[in-house]
């Protein structure tokens, strides 16, 4: 598969360097530029898979910059802003970025998120070879039909909580993290102190383990995320 | 009572109206009547030309009269003659007793004289034998009221401006010496005196404007803390970013001179975390200060919050028991599970990180008709009585031996840092912010007077 092409639209040197560096270095192409005008253009005119855009730009502001792009293209954008509360008001304007990053952030946390919608965007492109159906010990999921049986009983799940389980159990055995499953089950973006995830995975594996499902199977990696063993 | 402004200005305006009228009119009339009458010398002048005419009909006879009314009629400028009367009365009548005696002409030289005809009426001045009249026509110099027009407009126009004038002024100082008082007030505090207030300066005066004074006053005082506490938040913050700053430039001398270059590293690491938690906590804190955001866009059940809380924090802390006392489920209405959840994590981290391994923190969950209310308990030395409530103030710390006193100063890693004491000002905050309150006391074992712990009450409404 092709390197996914990232631009960085930051307006602080030095951020910007070490982020296209260690960008780089994990594989990624990257563009750099340095105002909103420049970004917006690199941004339309390439193919691009990621738009890292800072909120506050000169010539034309970040949330400018997510508006005029997001009128022709789809592109997903991540927005760096620098303050937690922001989050809602650009929620609130136009149809808002696919994630937000608070600064100041580290880097692992920006990996798995760049991580989380790159996957979501290159899933939704490569929708035609998705399984529609996901069996594992007794455990059947059926796409189509929204449909989780096990040992024989059927298990009744909402739809969140059944991607959740898709999810969980596609990636068998892999940790899952937070901001991907965000993005993936509840299509939005994560936040540090959002609950809903784990309130989610509390009732499904609740209803799992009714059901007579060992509650070994689902594990809380602290600090990282889910696994389905 | 309400509007008094308004009534004050009625009564004001209304009466003082009606009272200027009716005292205009009345002056008007009296001046009117006054001014209506000859001026007395006249008078006097009219009846000796009378008596003068008389005496000369008596004396030298018509011829002489008549060459007298001459130059009279030439001095005066005017119309003069003597006539004589007899009253007849036709078809048997009888005269009344007012005509027997004799009647007047013209019009009696005492009578008013009709100031708004042009012409000038005929002076009627009988002889003694009643039947004989000296008539005049009004010479033009004797008339009356000719300043009428002036006086009319003076007292009109005059009288009513000056009145009016003088209300005015009154009128104006009631209003503006509350609103001088407040201007001066405003000056004073965009200048730095947060503690200037007016109410008190207007003394008992009660009315809109000490209803403004008032407000303005609730203003200054909310306006003057919230100045003072983000002073307060940011000289708080400036020393608390210190000291992970000096740990930093350590670490990076430690690196340069490759002194445990691993350990150094994983203090970069842990410091940048800490002081970005700190500027995100202090971000919030300002958002949730200054906005008073209202979150009420989400439904969930309280009890699977708690549950998912306690799991992750009993992973954090394993050598404490954590028992939570939970009813089956507790849906929560228009309340912000990332808010509720943010502020009982805060709590029931300080509750676990203040009780002694082995020690015990309960969290317990009771519904009431229109309330939730969690309870939190914790064994660990508890808070002086008189600093409940400023544990929720930001950064403030009861002991900060206290914090530390279970937690190795040597591990970092994997495990919550002391705080800054900005947890349960969040807390106190996000729980506002949906609507709830939170308090905290101490709790006791029977028979004991130090306190067995902390106990944090958070009250949400929930609505049936």
């Amino acid at each position: 598969m092709k390197p996914a092409h990232i631009v960085i639209i930051e307006d602080d040197v030095t951020l910007n360097d070490q982020l296209a560096d260690l960008l780089r270095k994990r594989g990624f192409t990257i563009d750099q530029c340095h105002d909103g005008q420049q970004g917006l253009l690199t941004a339309l005119n390439k193919h691009v898979d990621l738009v890292l855009l800072d909120r506050l730009l000169p010539a034309l502001d970040g949330l400018s910059v997510l508006n005029r792009l997001r009128k022709v293209c789809e592109t997903p954008v991540m927005m760096l802003t620098a303050c937690g509360a922001e989050e809602e008001r650009i929620a609130g304007y136009s149809q808002g970025a696919d994630d937000y990053l608070p600064k100041p952030f580290n880097f692992t946390e920006m990996q798995l998120r760049i991580d989380a919608l790159l996957r979501r965007s290159r899933g939704r492109e490569d929708n035609s070879v998705q399984q529609h159906n996901l069996q594992i010990d007794g455990l059947s999921l059926c796409r189509r039909q929204q449909q989780v049986i096990y040992d024989n009983q059927t298990v009744a799940l909402t739809p969140i909580q059944f991607r959740l389980l898709w999810v969980l159990v596609e990636n068998r055995s892999e940790i899952i993290s937070k901001p991907y499953l965000s993005q993936v089950v509840l299509k939005r973006a994560f936040s540090r102190y959002d609950r809903s995830l784990d309130m989610h995975l509390s009732r499904v594996r609740k209803k799992l383990i009714d059901a007579g499902m060992a509650a070994e199977r689902f594990v809380t990696v602290h600090g990282k995320g889910y696994r389905f063993a | 009572m309400k509007n008094k402004l308004l009534w004050k200005l009625c009564w004001i305006v209304g009466v003082g109206a009606v009272l200027l009228f009716w005292i205009v009119d009345r002056v008007v009339q009296q001046t009117e009547q006054y001014m209506s009458f000859i001026a007395l010398e006249h008078q006097q002048q009219l009846k000796a030309y009378g008596q003068e005419a008389e005496a000369i009909l008596n004396s030298q006879g018509q011829a002489a009269l008549a060459s007298w009314l001459l130059s009279l009629q030439e001095r005066e400028q005017t119309w003069a003659g003597v006539v004589t009367t007899s009253i007849k009365p036709l078809a048997k009548g009888r005269l009344p007793k007012q005509f027997v005696k004799g009647f007047l002409l013209g019009r009696s030289i005492e009578w008013k004289i009709h100031l708004y005809f042009k012409e000038n009426p005929i002076m009627d001045i009988p002889f003694s034998d009643g039947y004989t009249h000296f008539l005049i026509r009004l010479p033009q110099r004797m008339r009356p009221g000719i300043y009428l027009p002036y006086v009319h407009l003076l007292l009109q126009i005059g009288l009513p401006f000056i009145l009016l004038c003088f209300l005015s002024l009154v009128l104006y100082r009631h209003f503006m010496a509350p609103l001088q008082k407040l201007k001066k007030a405003t000056q004073q505090f965009s200048n730095g005196n947060f503690d200037v207030r007016v109410k008190a300066a207007l003394g008992r005066r009660d009315d809109e404007l000490t209803t403004l004074a008032h407000t303005f006053d609730e203003m200054a005082e909310r306006t003057g803390a919230l100045i003072l506490t983000q002073r307060q938040l940011l000289a708080d913050l400036s020393h608390e970013v210190r000291t992970p700053l000096a740990r930093i430039d350590m670490a990076v001398d430690c690196i340069e001179h490759n002194i445990h270059p691993e350990k150094a590293l994983s203090r970069l690491r842990y410091e940048a975390a800490t002081m970005r938690e700190l500027v995100e906590d202090v971000l919030t804190l300002a958002w949730l200060n200054n906005e008073k955001p209202c979150l009420n866009k989400e439904d969930f059940d309280l009890v699977e919050l708690i549950s998912v809380i306690c799991e992750d924090a009993s992973f954090e802390y394993p050598e404490r028991i954590l028992r939570t006392e939970l009813p089956e489920q507790a849906i929560l209405q228009h309340s912000s599970q990332r808010a509720l959840g943010q502020a009982l994590e805060n709590i029931i981290r300080n509750a676990l990180r203040h009780t002694d391994n082995l020690g015990q923190v309960v969290i317990s969950l009771t519904k009431q008709a229109s309330l939730i209310v969690i309870d939190v308990k914790d064994h660990g030395p508890g808070v002086p009585v008189g600093l409940l409530n400023d544990i929720f103030r930001p950064f403030f710390q009861v002991d900060k031996s206290r914090l530390n006193h279970s937690e190795g100063s040597g591990v970092y890693e994997g495990k919550k840092r002391g705080g800054f004491g900005l947890g349960l000002a969040l807390a106190q905050r996000q729980i506002a912010a949906v609507g709830g309150y939170i308090y905290a006391r101490n709790h006791y074992q029977e028979n004991a007077d130090s306190p067995a712990g902390l106990h944090m009450i958070i009250e949400l409404p929930q609505k049936a």
